[in-house]
């Protein structure tokens, strides 16, 4: 796909236009001297598939009491492929049951990935942050 | 040229020189744009070792705030509560990955190894790369071809190329 000379081209023009990816930004925060300190955290938590299976089931369970949702909505950026990996992985799900639901939130604009409990919901939505998925909470069915 | 290969739990990426410096580039400006979503008040500096103390506003810059989402969609209190609790550990996260990543494609030898740790810093700083650079291309709905500059849109099409490629590697 990608040759050499189409990459040494893209190089080339990155450099000198408009690839602006750090570009400017309307209200830049005061530099006061400290940057902010790297604590050490447990990135890969979500690779860890059966922590999250075992909290998934405990959360199926008290579901109506706590019923809490996550929801990944549809965005034009993200691969398929890649949104049915993240199901896999993080939330342990088989590759059927993670294509599917990767297929609902490309039909659908959404689709419930979890329920249960508001902190676990909160924790599920920053684990797709991470990973770059566009996902909330709520309490109300979407 | 195969960029991806499984050799064992790892992967072995092979890119061209010009390549390498172009993700280098990339991951720099991507560490930039997050930097400015990554420096605490004064005032909550402690808060901040824990990575509490963000921002309570979703940022103005499509960019950013399409890496850092509201976690509600329909309870501004909520998800500004919220973002001023997560925000700014969501941030280190994702400059530590570009980090990772950076520092994968650091040596000169013609092939990289990644592990488990690398695997994940590639698949999430090349997302975080596209979003940023949709946001860039005004590329908001399924359908939308992007607007502005080619050279921006072959880059973010490539980069969803590779990590195509990488995820095929996968198990």
């Amino acid at each position: 796909m990608t040759t050499l000379t189409e990459a040494s081209s893209m190089t080339t023009m990155s450099e000198s236009s408009s690839l602006r990816l750090g570009g400017p930004v309307p209200h830049p925060a005061p530099a006061r001297g400290s940057s902010p300190v790297c604590t050490s955290h447990p990135l890969l938590r979500s690779a860890s598939g059966s922590d999250t299976l075992e909290r998934l089931d405990l959360s199926t369970r008290d579901a109506t009491d706590a019923p809490w949702l996550t929801i990944v909505w549809n965005d034009p950026v993200n691969l398929q492929t890649y949104v049915s990996y993240v199901f896999r992985t993080y939330f342990g799900f088989t590759a059927s049951r993670a294509e599917r639901l990767m297929l609902q939130v490309h039909n659908d604009g959404r689709a419930v990935v979890a329920s249960g409990g508001r902190e676990q919901m909160e924790r599920h939505v920053e684990a797709m942050h991470d990973y770059g998925l566009w996902a909330t909470l709520t309490r109300d069915a979407p | 040229m195969t960029r991806f290969t499984r050799r064992g739990a790892g992967v072995v990426v092979r890119l061209y020189a010009s390549e390498q410096e172009l993700l280098l580039r990339l991951a720099a400006q991507l560490i930039e744009l997050l930097g400015q979503r990554g420096r605490p008040s004064p005032a909550d500096v402690l808060f901040a070792q824990a990575g509490i103390g963000g921002r309570s506003a979703p940022p103005l810059d499509p960019a950013l705030a399409r890496l850092l989402p509201d976690a509600y969609r329909h309870d501004r209190e909520a998800a500004s509560e919220h973002r001023h609790l997560t925000e700014l550990a969501l941030v280190q996260r994702k400059v530590e990955n570009a980090r990772r990543f950076q520092n994968s494609l650091r040596d000169d030898a013609a092939e990289a190894i990644l592990d488990a740790d690398g695997i994940q810093s590639w698949l999430r700083t090349l997302t975080d790369m596209r979003l940023a650079l949709a946001a860039r291309l005004q590329i908001e709905v399924d359908g939308d071809a992007g607007t502005g500059d080619d050279a921006m849109l072959e880059i973010y099409d490539w980069l969803g190329y590779l990590q195509g490629s990488l995820l095929e590697v996968l198990p």
